[in-house]
């Protein structure tokens, strides 16, 4: 890659501005990717064994990418820089990420319908959740 | 291409999916606000005709755009794709979550966190009944049986139950 991995929290202000701008813009998407990082690792399936990935002795990183998926301009003409950048995410560093992740997400994307709070009906989110618990 | 209406079973299909193919399968998510203003969301007002007369429903809705917040698994050796779509804020945590739960399995980390709870409470529940039901049978058997030798009889029963 050309920009090279960006550090965790780099990437959740640069994140955060993206959502930002993109709310402010009033159009627009926000990509997010995650996959196994498997670049320079022994456990790639192969055609000899094509089931090595399935049980590596050691756990990966992970690898997360973000893009505002403007590739082309509107008259397909390949952006020269479009918004791109990833980090990546140490196995042990999972669930802070992800519960940072989670905050961002939940703070910048603001278009999302509210939850309807003048008109409660019978919640039926709160008898699934049950159910979960129960079984 | 799968279209999931609700979030868990696209937790536990892109669970299993990822158990599979670990390597190639990615998580994709996306955060989509459409602008109103593109020819797709107008094409319906180009018909005058059609809405000439009765202006009253001519008049245009409240343009805010709906976000919407996208969950997509896909992996391009076998071509699986696995969507969930919707446009509620109040999902974006749960959604979120269910990555951080795919994400250890795509690094190969054990099932956790909810695991040990699920076990804890399974043991407490089964606690809770084999003592009810110790009880239960003490209950039954003190009042039939009134001779000194019965608590132990009862004992000698629980221990072959169990």
């Amino acid at each position: 890659m050309a920009s090279g991995h960006i550090s965790n929290g780099e990437f959740f202000t640069q994140l955060a501005s993206l959502i930002e701008k993109t709310q402010k813009k009033g159009h627009g998407s926000v990509h997010l990717t995650q996959k196994r990082l498997s670049y320079e690792t022994t456990a790639a399936p192969s055609k000899d064994d094509p089931l090595a990935d399935l049980n590596p002795a050691a756990p990966l990183p992970i690898l997360v990418r973000v893009s505002d998926g403007n590739t082309q301009s509107q008259d397909r003409v390949k952006n020269k820089d479009p918004v791109k950048f990833a980090t990546v995410v140490q196995a042990d560093e999972l669930e802070t990420f992800f519960a940072r992740y989670a905050e961002v997400c939940k703070v910048g994307m603001q278009s999302l319908r509210k939850r309807d709070r003048s008109k409660r009906k019978k919640t039926k989110k709160g008898g699934a959740k049950g159910a979960e618990a129960k079984g | 291409m799968v279209n999931f209406d609700t979030l868990e079973e696209w937790q536990t299909q892109t669970s299993l999916l990822l158990q599979a193919r670990p390597t190639t399968t990615r998580i994709s998510t996306k955060y989509n606000i459409p602008n109103l203003e593109a020819p797709r969301y107008n094409a319906a007002k180009k018909r005058k005709r059609d809405t000439e007369g009765k202006d009253g429903d001519a008049a245009p809705a409240p343009a805010v755009p709906r976000g919407t917040f996208t969950l997509k698994t896909f992996d391009p050796v076998s071509g699986a794709t696995l969507k969930f779509k919707t446009d509620k804020s109040a999902d974006v945590g749960r959604m979120v979550a269910g990555l951080g739960r795919a994400g250890r399995v795509m690094a190969a980390l054990p099932e956790k966190a909810e695991a040990p709870d699920v076990a804890m409470e399974d043991a407490a529940t089964t606690t809770g009944m084999t003592l009810a039901e110790a009880s239960k049978d003490t209950s039954h058997t003190a009042p039939t049986e009134s001779k000194p030798a019965a608590p132990a009889a009862a004992k000698k029963k629980k221990k072959g139950k169990k």
